[in-house]
């Protein structure tokens, strides 16, 4: 009876132990993934992991109202461009609302927004904002003072009936102004800081199908002349980095580079030397649900060389390093937290990221998981020629996650630095990097050739002494014999 | 088997018309060497898959798989030996089977014999000496399909012009063997699957 009691209070108290037990690792809503040198994708720890979503309602300054861009400060302050109700929130690193910019006296009267669909703010605190159907860009200080507006482009290049509908925006240390603007296929759109129109920047390159071409070649004049025209896509959005290099992106089907990075005379320098093109995903279902390439329609630059950019198709997150490679992907569409409906904006808070959903009319803030950090640590590590320190932590990341050919990359390249030739040709191996493999494999080989040169040289000249010398001999007793048989006969 | 059977291939690769003419007409050729050479070669494309330098090797090694390369080798060898002699025959070639197995049997050699020291010397090679690696495989391929070409004129007496017809040919006819092949194999899995259906019908039912 005893016996029965005692066990009977232990079940209790093991199902209360259970149930008091709150699960200690939240899962993720989604799949983080990269791909492999065999552009398999392979699953990976989440990097990111939501933390929380931010929602007009939460700050207390009612529902946003499709919610089109947003900015965060050096400094950290957050710049909510809530579109539908035609106001910016300017909120600190803490999510206190501190500011709300509704109107903006301009010529003695108050003046809206309409639909604008851009925002940034320069390092001097000066807020610029697309104002998409008011056809203008319109320039705030940080109270929300009327600073300027630049609008009615002039120029020789521009055609008469030219319409000004600014969509991105972004502006550089020296205040100059780059606009992508809807229906402008010539590139960005540059202004200096008084608002004059400079001339575009980055033109994007036609891209033609092969099947486009054939049928091209086939159909008449007639047809060609009745046919759409060729004509490049426009830019979805940019963003700078503090070197005033302008990153860009573009949603065109056929392109394997939607994402340029422009320095200041307008070309493109942005680095693609990971396994494949930095396009997103490679691997998608051509037809169906869900398919075809992504739809880049945010980038941020996020330190270090990396640049995150924000897929609205599938709804996904990929970073990149500042050779190309895919550090991770994740995220999806759905309704929980950590996944999107129609994200359109991604930022960056210290090592946060910051995704808005117009869909939801939320922001959903993710914070990097211990993995997710370790990557970024040792990309910037890397980027800043830091390499000894960035062994460490690469480690790290393999510990976490064997599979990452990335980290193998990385170490083997601070192996070929201090010149450890053949440790570095292993990992370079493992991680599937041919080229770097090539350079370590070279000096290796020299390596053991420096020190072997004498052995095999002097094995080289003894046998050739003795090949030599044993030809002699041998003609010597031939000729010996015959002179024996000559003397014989 | 003695050794001057072992000698003639090599005769062959060097001098192809004498070569092929003596394995003809003086009995030189034997279709147990010609075998020999291709079970060589499936020997020499697993271990190339396998021990070919990394900068050189791009088999993904998750699918290494040495059963389907020798059906990758010795496949096409039938086909291509079987479709020759359909259309030789029709075409007043002169040569009997066995002739067509030896003549392409022995123009694989060069392939091996180029190949098998190449996938060794491959591993001591750098990113910019690979083109050599490349060069040489090229010019074995080049070399095989030369005598390809000039044994199977010897063995059929052709005029050159009515070779590259025939191989033109041979191709054609590989394509409709596959074809037919498939079809055969498709149709023969309905009526088994239509058996096996009715006999699990059979067996419920009762």
């Amino acid at each position: 009876m005893r016996l029965k009691r005692l066990l009977l209070i232990l079940a209790v108290m093991g199902l209360i132990v259970t149930i008091g037990a709150p699960p200690v690792i939240a899962s993720a809503p989604f799949e983080a993934y990269t791909y492999n040198y065999y552009e398999d994708s392979v699953p990976l720890p989440a990097p990111f992991l939501p933390e929380r979503s931010v929602s007009g309602i939460d700050l207390g300054v009612g529902a946003f109202k499709d919610p089109n861009d947003m900015f965060v400060t050096e400094d950290g302050f957050i710049y909510i461009l809530d579109s539908g109700n035609r106001r910016i929130l300017i909120l600190d690193s803490d999510w206190n609302v501190i500011r709300s910019i509704t109107s903006f006296s301009h010529d003695g009267a108050d003046d809206h927004f309409a639909n604008p669909s851009g925002i940034v703010v320069s390092d001097n605190n000066q807020i610029y904002v697309a104002d998409t159907d008011n056809n203008r860009i319109v320039v705030l200080t940080n109270e929300g003072e009327f600073v300027k507006i630049v609008s009615n482009p002039q120029s020789d290049i521009l055609p008469a009936d030219f319409r000004f509908i600014p969509l991105k925006v972004t502006v550089d240390s020296a205040d100059r102004i780059f606009v992508v603007a809807r229906g402008v296929f010539e590139g960005l759109m540059q202004f200096d800081d008084k608002g004059a129109f400079l001339g575009y920047v980055g033109t994007i390159n036609v891209t033609q199908s092969f099947a486009d071409k054939v049928w091209r070649k086939l159909s008449t004049k007639a047809q060609k002349a009745r046919m759409q025209l060729y004509i490049p896509t426009e830019f979805s959005n940019i963003d700078i980095d503090h070197k005033g290099f302008i990153y860009s992106t573009n949603i065109d089907m056929n392109t394997q580079k939607p994402i340029k990075r422009l320095n200041p005379s307008g070309q493109d320098v942005i680095k693609s030397f990971g396994y494949y093109p930095n396009r997103g995903d490679i691997r998608y279902r051509i037809r169906g649900n869900n398919s075809g390439p992504s739809k880049l329609i945010d980038i941020k630059v996020i330190g270090g060389g990396m640049y995150t950019v924000l897929d609205s198709l599938r709804g996904r997150l990929f970073t990149y390093n500042d050779e190309g490679e895919l550090l991770y992907a994740f995220g999806g569409r759905g309704t929980q937290l950590g996944v999107f409906n129609i994200p359109v904006a991604v930022e960056r808070i210290d090592d946060k990221l910051l995704v808005m959903d117009r869909g939801k009319n939320n922001i959903v803030v993710f914070r990097p998981t211990e993995f997710g950090s370790a990557i970024h640590r040792a990309v910037t590590l890397h980027y800043n020629g830091d390499d000894a320190e960035a062994v460490d932590v690469w480690k790290d990341v393999i510990r976490i996650n064997t599979n990452y050919d990335i980290a193998y990359v990385g170490i083997g390249k601070s192996l070929l630095m201090e010149k450890k030739n053949k440790e570095a040709m292993e990992y370079f191996k493992l991680g599937m990097q041919r080229k770097y493999y090539s350079i370590a494999f070279k000096r290796y080989r020299r390596e053991i050739m420096q020190e072997h040169f004498g052995t095999f040289l002097s094995v080289l000249v003894t046998v050739i002494v003795l090949l030599i010398s044993f030809r002699i001999f041998r003609k010597w007793r031939l000729r010996r014999a015959g002179r024996h048989e000559a003397g014989a006969l | 088997m003695k050794q001057e059977h072992y000698k003639f291939p090599f005769h062959v690769i060097l001098h192809p018309f004498d070569g092929f003419w003596d394995m003809k007409y003086e009995g030189k050729g034997k279709v147990r060497i010609a075998l020999l050479i291709l079970a060589l070669l499936v020997l020499n494309i697993t271990i190339q898959k396998q021990f070919a330098g990394f900068l050189v090797n791009f088999a993904d090694p998750r699918y290494l798989n040495s059963l389907v390369d020798l059906q990758y080798t010795v496949l096409p060898f039938i086909l291509f030996c079987i479709a020759n002699w359909s259309i030789t025959t029709l075409m007043e070639g002169e040569g009997k089977f066995k002739e067509i197995v030896m003549a392409t049997g022995y123009a694989l050699l060069p392939i091996v014999i180029i190949n098998f020291p190449l996938t060794f010397i491959s591993r001591f090679l750098t990113q910019e000496e690979t083109a050599f690696y490349v060069l040489f495989n090229g010019f074995a391929v080049i070399w095989f399909l030369y005598l390809l070409f000039v044994g199977i004129m010897t063995v059929h007496q052709y005029s050159a012009s009515k070779t590259v017809i025939t191989l033109i040919l041979t191709v054609i006819a590989m394509g409709i063997v596959v074809f037919l092949g498939t079809l055969a194999y498709s149709m023969a899995m309905q009526i088994y699957w239509f058996i096996y259906d009715v006999y699990r019908e059979l067996i419920f039912r009762t």
